[in-house]
């Protein structure tokens, strides 16, 4: 075709034809939900972390629960002093302690103690045959040569055995934070998901069925709404005992009101809509209308809904973890680890800001992707 | 109103029989009695234990007695500190958590509502990024964590502050923004976006059109409205203050409640936890209740059915 503005004669089907490429609803959304940097940020992040607490423990030699008492309370920046051979360093534990470290920052094995000085306030060492000495007169304490009272010289090397350093039991903290991320993320989504599964129940049956029924379910409903729910959490797991388990139970069962007012609200709307009322002429039972017609269509804020459960069930399980009722040790999560690092805070700040920092990502991440979500399935919401 | 207000009461007590209920069958559904221990007891000890703890009685018997005694304050003794009542726990420890509680209340109050209308009234500018963004890490932030850093840099690095004990005014300071932390962050947002949607109403352009001033508008005709959202939340915040005071309490070596609790729950002692959980509920649904009631008398839109 030479001319490309000629008129071409119009035939009925061509005034029929979408020519537009057609558009799913998960298209729609997702378009929607991608212009959002934040959304996207969070997403992003969501699926690094998963990716981290799923795959990383294939990628370390060591276990969560493994102890090594050599090793306790390493950081992740060490301050090193040169061996009297200067073919490596050495690394005051916390536990006075002398440890070997390579030049490349993996450590080796711990120095023995020859003989206490203490009217030198020395503790002598034996490194490779010549005698060094942990000199504890000053603080902090530093290696010294015993026969000519010089200090070494020191310098910071980063840790290459242990990247995030060791927690108070010599266990390895990026393992336990891959362990840790795994269990919080899990116990968060299997406890929505009960939630989810009760509420869509309760609320769909409440809404649709209307009437007596419906008073009643949401008269419980509000009772129970005010009733503090941390509470009970907390008393569910002392009658259950700390696990995993149990926390999962506490937090299923009791975060699914506001899901089943949700879902109420959605079917109210949507009973009255006439394609149910095409369902129910058509003689389809109430269970088909509700499981194939209603909820699929309350789909939209159920999900949103779910999205901002998440982090209050990552939240709920830290503090849990934090006031000591959560899971049994060795199993490691977030919370936990912070409950763990408060005792030694004072010196070894980084168990409890990375264990945190964690926590605060997920919290992050699912609130802006909750957000994104909620704007990118509602569009009538967003102001 | 009056029929409103009765009805609100009415589902507040059934509520909290029902917590009472909900309570001691938990507690009593737990296998094995509290005095079940590796140690062999002889059975004539146990069954005095018993008697004296009423637990030779039938469950629905202990339950109206337990009942009877909580209407009159008592939550009965102990079982792990023998000659302590519950009750004692309850009269020691609440007016501590609640000092703090209120203490944190009024903070949260005098810096959000400030905040909120800054944001709102700087919509778009640096002054909203700045309090949004702060407000969106506090409400993520966990409370342990802030305790934490904040313990870490103002009392550990920096020596200004105590890390534990409220003794001084200065011990005050870490625990209050710690714990007020998340409502403030909450409701600065809530504040915010209730000011942004009342200013953009049709009663506000006419008030800015016949002249008044921007000040004004904002105190006297929008604030009005725009609060009404905010004294909503009050309740439901107070109960995030009291549940979170928990931790609070714990990492600041607090002598509350909330340490009551939480030691009650470590070491099993039963009545503890039972009656300082019914302790906790009724406490805060009766600050709902108030709030609400409040809420209908301040906000004559709202109809009461």
């Amino acid at each position: 075709m030479d001319n490309k503005w000629e008129m071409l004669e119009a035939t009925n089907e061509d005034r029929e034809k979408i020519w537009t490429k057609n558009r799913t609803f998960a298209g729609d959304v997702w378009f929607r939900f991608r212009r959002k940097p934040t959304s996207i940020a969070g997403f992003i992040i969501i699926v690094l972390l998963i990716l981290f607490a799923a795959a990383g423990p294939l990628f370390t030699e060591y276990s969560y629960s493994n102890q090594n008492l050599q090793v306790v309370n390493i950081p992740p920046r060490m301050k090193v002093f040169q061996t009297p051979d200067k073919d490596g360093y050495l690394y005051i534990t916390q536990g006075m302690q002398v440890l070997q470290v390579n030049t490349d920052g993996t450590l080796g094995s711990q120095l023995t103690k020859v003989r206490e000085e203490s009217n030198r306030m020395m503790t002598i060492f034996d490194c490779d045959g010549t005698e060094v000495a942990l000199y504890y007169g000053q603080k902090p304490y530093v290696i010294a040569n015993p026969q000519k009272n010089t200090i070494y010289p020191s310098t910071e090397l980063w840790n290459k055995s242990y990247l995030l350093g060791t927690d108070n039991l010599g266990r390895d903290i990026l393992t336990r934070l891959m362990y840790g991320t795994r269990v919080s993320l899990m116990v968060a989504f299997v406890a929505v998901i009960v939630n989810m599964i009760i509420g869509i129940l309760y609320g769909g049956i409440s809404g649709y069925l209307g009437g007596n029924v419906d008073a009643v379910m949401m008269r419980i409903v509000d009772i129970i709404s005010t009733i503090p729910l941390t509470l009970y959490v907390i008393l569910i797991m002392v009658i259950m005992g700390s696990g995993l388990q149990s926390i999962i139970i506490a937090l299923g069962t009791v975060y699914w009101v506001d899901m089943a007012r949700v879902v109420r609200g959605q079917v109210l709307g949507l009973k009255e809509q006439e394609f149910v009322q095409a369902a129910k002429t058509i003689g389809s039972s109430t269970k088909t209308i509700l499981l194939t017609h209603l909820i699929p269509n309350a789909m939209g804020s159920i999900l949103v809904t779910v999205t901002m459960l998440i982090p209050s069930a990552i939240f709920m399980e830290a503090f849990l973890g934090y006031l000591g009722i959560g899971l049994q040790p060795p199993l490691a999560s977030l919370g936990t680890m912070c409950n763990d690092a408060t005792e030694n805070l004072r010196s070894c700040p980084h168990q409890l800001f990375i264990p945190a920092l964690v926590i605060c990502l997920i919290m992050f991440a699912f609130n802006f992707v909750g957000d994104g979500l909620r704007d990118a399935l509602d569009p009538k919401l967003k102001k | 109103m009056l029929r409103y207000f009765m009805k609100r009461f009415g589902m507040m007590l059934v509520a909290m029989f029902l917590i009472i209920l909900l309570t001691f069958t938990i507690m009593h559904a737990i296998p094995g009695g509290p005095f079940t221990s590796d140690k062999k007891v002889s059975e004539e000890v146990e069954q005095a234990l018993n008697e004296k703890y009423h637990l030779d009685k039938s469950l629905p018997e202990q339950f109206f007695q337990y009942l009877g005694g909580i209407l009159h304050g008592d939550f009965g003794p102990s079982y792990k500190y023998t000659g302590k009542e519950v009750s004692e726990f309850i009269s020691t420890g609440f007016p501590v958590s609640a000092k703090l509680g209120l203490i944190t209340i009024v903070f949260v109050l005098l810096a959000a509502i400030p905040m909120g209308i800054l944001a709102a009234v700087k919509n778009g500018k640096w002054q909203d990024m700045l309090v949004m963004g702060a407000a969106t890490i506090g409400v993520t932030i966990p409370s342990f964590v802030i305790a934490s850093l904040l313990i870490y840099f103002f009392a550990f690095r920096l020596n200004w502050l105590p890390t534990y004990g409220i003794d001084t005014w200065k011990g005050y300071i870490l625990p209050i923004i710690a714990l007020g932390g998340y409502s403030l962050s909450y409701m600065a947002r809530l504040m915010r976006s209730s000011l942004l949607e009342v200013m953009g109403q049709d009663y506000i352009r006419t008030a800015r059109a016949k002249g008044l001033s921007e000040p004004k508008v904002v105190w006297k005709h929008a604030m009005r409205n725009a609060l009404i959202p905010v004294i909503t939340v009050l309740g439901p915040t107070v109960a995030n203050l009291m549940t979170g005071s928990f931790v609070i309490e714990k990492i600041f070596a607090i002598p509350g409640l909330g340490v009551y609790f939480v030691n009650s729950v470590s070491q099993r002692d039963y009545t503890t936890i039972m009656g300082v959980t019914i302790f906790y509920a009724a406490f805060l649904m009766a600050m709902i209740f108030i709030v609400d009631m409040f809420y209908c008398l301040i906000d004559p839109r709202i109809k009461y059915d």
